[in-house]
């Protein structure tokens, strides 16, 4: 249903992609890993046009764009059809909580705000925030954020979701309440890509592994031959030291 | 000297300084949304002509302002060939909203910077329109950013409104004067002590008024502990 062609993108003379390919189908959870610096956050910001690539080509079911000339018809339907999940969390500061998840729904996708309220009380209370709805985000744990972003992409009821280390800037003991939740959206069957480090998480939720290395995809497969039997040399090499200090 | 003469007649005065005052704060605040519009977004050729607006009003010193208004208005009025109704107080209206609006550009233009990038990408993922991600994200923020320097605009706008007498415009500052000559100059402390307090009084108001306004929104305070600052008049 996704297919990214040849994606080139450079800030300055530092080359982040190099001509990645990505195809994902239907119902794919795919965790994209691999060392920092190698464009895995670019690649994904790339299919909802928050970085432009130089060059490349992106397909979404029936849409084709070239990024080469950019369609802002396209760019909008790809939004409307993904939901980010972001590092940095980014939920709305002026918001509550529920407003947050609110907001996009009434104001993006022109739902009553009856209806909106319902869809975000039904997915506060799948991610555990039901007696969070009107804390500002300043009154807010790392975890909780998070779990208010996740609940924000889930209301848009996307095609596709996108994680971009979700987990990153959490504190150590605030980072298995996301993944749970995490967990508890991707077996539920919605096509994800997912940009982490948790390297043991990956391996449990994801039927697809892609190994980014140098702005390329290096090595590309099932969860068994990528950790189990790493073909690739730097691939074996990220594996060790990874699991070296988990 | 009678104060009970003296400050009733200073009072006469003060509804053209206050007209000025709100005349300039909103056509003001029309202006610095527009031209800080069109800098941030760098429309070609309008966001340059912005540019220069602005360091115009910043940097020109506002007396010199007021005059060039006063003298280039009419001349602008002729052009368009209707009748010249530039009195001294519409100049000044007109040129201290000029001043203003190009000086809280400079406090607005910050503000919305200072709103983070992830705001920005959030909205956008989800597919919000530029409008729709100013009015109902970025916006919002911006404006608890501005809001401090948002006072200090004011209070410099009710302090530039006492120069308007240059101009010959009636205000409290000129009628300040008026009333000194006509008693022969012997109450000049006087006056100018009632004058002070007059505009103390002002912008003791309107320190306040953006006060309130950043209480109300301190619920969203953007840092998460909000630091405890005393309610001192800093004015």
């Amino acid at each position: 249903m996704l297919e990214l062609k040849n994606l080139k993108l450079s800030y300055g003379s530092t080359q982040i992609l190099n001509g990645v390919d990505l195809s994902v189908k239907r119902g794919d959870v795919v965790s994209i890993i691999g060392p920092s610096g190698t464009g895995k956050t670019t690649l994904l910001k790339c299919i909802n046009y928050l970085v432009k690539p130089a060059s490349g080509t992106i397909g979404f079911d029936k849409l084709k764009m070239d990024y080469q000339r950019p369609d802002n018809t396209a760019i909008q339907a790809i939004r409307l059809r993904t939901a980010m999940v972001f590092q940095q969390f980014n939920v709305f500061k002026n918001m509550t909580v529920i407003q947050n998840v609110m907001d996009p729904l009434v104001v993006v996708q022109r739902k009553s705000k009856d209806e909106a309220r319902a869809i975000a009380l039904q997915e506060l209370d799948r991610v555990g925030l039901s007696d969070k709805l009107d804390s500002y985000p300043s009154q807010l744990s790392g975890g909780q954020l998070q779990r208010t972003g996740i609940a924000r992409a889930l209301a848009v009821k996307p095609d596709v979701m996108l994680f971009d280390e979700p987990t990153s800037s959490l504190d150590p003991e605030l980072v298995g309440e996301v993944l749970r939740v995490i967990k508890d959206v991707t077996s539920s069957g919605i096509t994800s890509l997912l940009v982490t480090h948790e390297m043991q998480f990956a391996k449990n939720i994801s039927n697809r592994i892609v190994f980014m290395d140098r702005g390329v995809v290096a090595a590309d497969g099932s969860p068994t031959e990528i950790f189990d039997a790493p073909s690739n040399p730097r691939l074996a090499q990220f594996l060790n030291s990874e699991l070296a200090i988990q | 000297m009678d104060l009970s003469i003296m400050i009733p007649e200073l009072l006469l005065a003060l509804p053209l300084t206050l007209a000025i005052t709100f005349t300039a704060m909103i056509a003001g605040f029309v202006l610095a949304l527009i031209t800080t519009t069109f800098r941030v977004r760098r429309t070609p050729v309008v966001s340059q002509f912005a540019d220069l607006y602005v360091s115009y009003a910043r940097s020109v010193p506002v007396v010199l302002q007021l005059f060039v208004a006063f003298y280039g208005l009419p001349l602008v009025v002729d052009l368009f060939d209707v009748e010249d109704f530039v009195s001294p107080n519409v100049a000044a209206m007109v040129g201290l909203s000029l001043y203003h609006g190009g000086y809280l550009s400079e406090v607005l233009r910050p503000a919305y910077l200072a709103v983070e990038r992830g705001q920005h990408d959030a909205a956008d993922s989800l597919g919000y329109t530029f409008r729709q991600k100013i009015l109902r994200v970025v916006g919002p923020q911006a404006v608890h950013i501005a809001l401090p320097g948002y006072g200090n605009a004011i209070i410099y706008l009710i302090h530039n409104v006492a120069l308007v007498m240059y101009i010959g415009a009636a205000d409290v500052m000129a009628t300040a004067h008026l009333v000194m000559e006509r008693d022969y100059n012997q109450y000049q402390f006087e006056t100018y002590l009632v004058l002070a307090a007059i505009y103390s009084l002002l912008c003791l108001v309107a320190w306040l008024v953006v006060r309130f306004f950043e209480m109300r929104n301190s619920k969203f305070a953007l840092t998460a502990t909000p630091a405890k600052v005393t309610m001192m008049a800093s004015v």
